[in-house]
């Protein structure tokens, strides 16, 4: 919980700055909540911080986001005017330059929390998923099958996580790729926050938590102390299966009427965290090898040291018990006035602080935050740098059942940590199939489960105005509260239709590369004109090519606005993808590898994997003639 | 824009029986006749115009569903009117209107106005419930009552304004404490000219610096 010590930070940074002159307000982009609530006006957006209720916000068209997932949030009770959480989600196709292998498809979902001002959050909403895109694209060769098409049939026998040995020194995984685009896609973005303070104003700083869906795996990036969780159930079977299946229909009444008693058994759900939450306790050693290494950066106003009771003056002389650097257990030490010093790590749990100040240690921005009360900088202490954690769902083994629609495939729950604050893992991953068994057909039932959870970290009001959980008089939390509910299976059966439909594409084109061989003997030219046309027919009909078109002048536009100068504009033509540095990039390589951006403006979603996949193919084609 | 006073609104009600078309009939001036179930709340706001006052009406619109009403509970507060909404074409959204009433009376503030709102009038054929009988809960309760059709508009601008008009004269009354937000009643740059200190919160003065609303 970053409340009080964030307030401070606030008020130490001052709101209040003048504006620079560039830019409206100096901001880079226009304070929104995520474009999938679709809050649109001033007016949503003010009646949806109304710290007084903390309304929870889900979205309006739950059918923006793919498989079902549920979002919901609430903002905080009134430690900041804004909510400075933020998410994210993208779906996007990666093409083959070679155009041989179809477009592979993914999607990346993110959740950010800021502190300090909204504005690294903000920007990395918009912008991170853009940077990872080019990453990805940077490798997409090296991510595609090894097989007969592109003549590494033996090696494919050989290992087929191994792409090109004749190029590397080392062998290099696919998954090694994907973690290295994540990682790099982070710095990046802190780069990118670092660029921009010098030309807006100073953005905070944030936590960011990402899932990448692609290739039929989920790669998990945290870098902060938000969380994610795969909730999952056990696989046996429900103690009184009767009962489960008349709650569905027939006992209509009897269902609403009792709420309460909770219809998952407590042992049948377990979580396990996909995350590695990043604050100054958890990464002592880290800050403190830091201390230790650069000491001019702690100058003599903090020590790298932690003491089993903090020394005072009292204590000169005495012996105490501490330990330093990579030390994990305790050594006593005679205490001098250097030990007065306050540690680069104080405090325990939630409170702990870095230099007396943050209390989380990785994610973006912070570029100029200073120690409270002195003028010591603490970026260096921090990275931009995700664990990285790999869940591949074609290993799963138990399938999703009418008792269990989640199967060992499980629900992840992405969220800031206003909800892991008040909520032990555990409790989620139950209130998660509580509410699941509540609402067994609504489409619109993980939207439920993340409201749900919500609701209960937000708890209620009491009379003086302290937020409360119901269950008990506990605290409630008062910070921003985000959380995303994904059904993992729903992406992991996506993704095996895909693989199908490749898998029948790639025996068509074969069929096609057979026949063109024999025609392209007589009578060349127009044999060409015939395949290529008896793909066009094979791919889907539903995305025009003017989409494509649209989508790389657009990116164009952008260009051309940000050459010319113009960021305000630039916001208004398309808040989804302005990032400067990747839309030129983009552009440049726009052509080959980028098809549509429409997934954040809500089209994109809607569509299947296989349906994204296919624009690339078309459009080849097209280009040829 | 500015205001005088900002009033918040919460339109509560059984499923179905067209809450969001109200408050899309009073905010846009159309009816969408096919809605999309409400999961959580909905905003709408539109500035009127009361004794030469602007007056802005912020309102919450809610989920009707049961499985909702725990959530839809944390609403009340802080609004300063309510439109209770039943189908005068199905009885039991009429049967259900004690439970409303009862949720709202204790989640509320007390000095809550609360409009009784018979709706779909234009259905005529197919009535359940006479328009006696609203007015004979309305009285018994203490409600103001009125009959709307989100889909001709009918009687849709005065269900809105005259819970707006009563709000007014409330504070006229010195009913309200209008100092205290938690009422549901926001005080603009325009209401008097000492203007008074705005409620303590950060989000408040934030609000009223911007300007825009």
């Amino acid at each position: 919980m970053l409340n009080s010590f964030k307030a401070s930070i606030m008020s130490a940074i001052s709101p209040d700055l003048p504006p620079p002159p560039n830019g409206r307000n100096g901001e880079k982009f226009r304070y929104s909540r995520p474009l999938f609530l679709e809050l649109l006006s001033e007016d949503e957006l003010r009646a949806s911080s109304d710290h007084n209720i903390r309304p929870i916000i889900v979205p309006r068209d739950i059918s923006l986001l793919p498989w079902g997932t549920g979002y919901a949030e609430c903002v905080n009770s009134g430690k900041s005017r804004r909510n400075e959480d933020q998410a994210a989600f993208r779906r996007q196709v990666l093409s083959d330059p070679n155009r041989i292998h179809p477009d592979l498809p993914y999607t990346y979902f993110g959740i950010f929390d800021g502190h300090a001002g909204y504005g690294a959050a903000l920007a990395a909403s918009y912008q991170l998923s853009l940077i990872l895109h080019e990453k990805l694209v940077d490798c997409i060769e090296l991510l595609l099958p090894r097989d007969a098409v592109n003549g590494d049939e033996r090696v494919a026998a050989i290992n087929p996580a191994f792409p090109h040995p004749k190029i590397f020194e080392r062998s290099v995984t696919k998954d090694e790729l994907i973690i290295g685009a994540l990682e790099a896609a982070f710095f990046d973005m802190d780069e990118l926050v670092d660029h921009d303070n010098s030309r807006y104003r100073d953005a905070g700083g944030c936590t960011a938590c990402v899932v990448l869906f692609i290739n039929g795996k989920m790669y998990v990036a945290n870098a902060g102390d938000s969380r994610a969780v795969l909730c999952q159930r056990r696989s046996a079977a429900p103690k009184n299966p009767n009962s489960t299946a008349a709650d569905g229909d027939g006992n209509g009444n009897e269902k609403t009427e009792k709420i309460e008693p909770d219809p998952v058994d407590d042992t049948l759900s377990y979580a396990t965290p996909f995350s590695f939450d990043h604050t100054p306790e958890t990464e002592r050693i880290r800050l403190e090898n830091v201390a230790r290494l650069r000491p001019e950066l702690i100058e003599s106003y903090y020590v790298a040291m932690e003491y089993a009771k903090r020394p005072q003056e009292k204590n000169l002389g005495q012996r105490v018990l501490c330990r330093k650097g990579t030390m994990k257990g305790w050594t006593y030490k005679t205490v001098t006035s250097r030990d007065l010093a306050m540690p680069v790590v104080n405090g325990e749990g939630k409170r702990s602080r870095l230099l007396g100040t943050l209390g989380v240690t990785r994610g973006f921005g912070d570029h100029r935050l200073k120690a409270i009360n002195r003028q010591i900088p603490i970026k260096p202490f921090l990275t931009p740098h995700p664990d990285v954690r790999i869940r591949d769902l074609s290993q799963v083994v138990s399938i999703p059942d009418e008792h269990n629609e989640d199967g060992d495939y499980g629900v992840l729950v992405m969220a800031t940590d206003g909800l892991w604050d008040v909520s032990e893992n555990e409790a989620v991953a139950r209130t998660v199939f509580q509410t699941l068994t509540r609402y067994p057909q609504e489409k619109h039932r993980y939207t439920m489960a993340a409201q749900e959870l919500v609701a209960r970290a937000r708890g209620k009001v009491n009379d003086s105005g302290h937020w409360r959980l119901a269950d008990s008089k506990a605290a409630a939390t008062v910070d921003d509260i985000s959380v995303i509910v994904i059904p993992v299976y729903q992406y992991y059966k996506e993704h095996v239709e895909w693989t199908q439909t490749c898998a029948q594409r790639k025996l068509a084109q074969q069929n096609n590369t057979q026949k063109k061989v024999e025609v392209e003997q007589q009578v060349p030219n127009e044999a060409i004109v015939e395949v290529e046309e008896s793909i066009v027919v094979e791919v889907d009909e539903k995305t025009p090519l003017e989409a494509h078109v649209e989508s790389v002048s657009e990116t164009l536009q952008q260009v051309q606005l940000e050459a010319s100068g113009e960021p305000e504009k630039l916001d208004k033509e398309n808040n989804s993808s302005a990032a400067e540095t990747s839309a030129t990039t983009t552009a440049g390589k726009a052509t080959g590898t980028t098809t549509g951006t429409a997934a954040d403006n809500g089209n994109g979603p809607t569509k299947g994997g296989t349906t994204n996949a296919m624009p690339a193919k078309q459009r080849n084609n097209n280009k040829k003639k | 824009m500015s205001y005088a006073y900002l009033f918040k609104y919460i339109i509560i009600g059984d499923t179905g029986v067209g809450k969001s078309c109200l408050l899309l009939q009073f905010t846009d001036k159309r009816f969408q006749p096919v809605h999309d179930l409400t999961i959580g709340v909905e905003f709408g706001a539109r500035m009127i115009t009361i004794d030469g006052k602007q007056i802005k009406l912020q309102i919450w619109d809610t989920a009707g569903q049961e499985a909702f009403r725990s959530i839809t509970r944390s609403y009340y507060r802080g609004a300063a009117g309510a439109l209770l909404v039943y189908d005068i074409t199905r009885r039991e959204t009429f049967n259900h209107l004690t439970t409303w009433l009862e949720d709202a009376r204790q989640h509320s503030n007390s000095n809550m106005v609360i409009m009784l709102i018979g709706n779909k009038s234009d259905l005529d054929s197919r009535r359940e419930v006479k328009k006696e009988e609203g007015e004979a809960f309305a009285r018994e309760h203490g409600l103001v009552f009125m009959e709307t059709s989100a889909r001709t508009a009918a009687n849709v601008e005065e269900a809105f304004i005259n819970t707006a008009k009563e709000i007014y004269e409330k504070i006229q009354e010195g009913v309200f404490d209008i100092n205290n937000e938690a009422n549901g009643i926001k005080i603009g740059q325009q209401a008097t000219p000492t203007n008074p200190a705005l409620p303590g919160s950060g989000g408040a003065g934030g609000a009223a610096n911007s300007g825009c609303c």
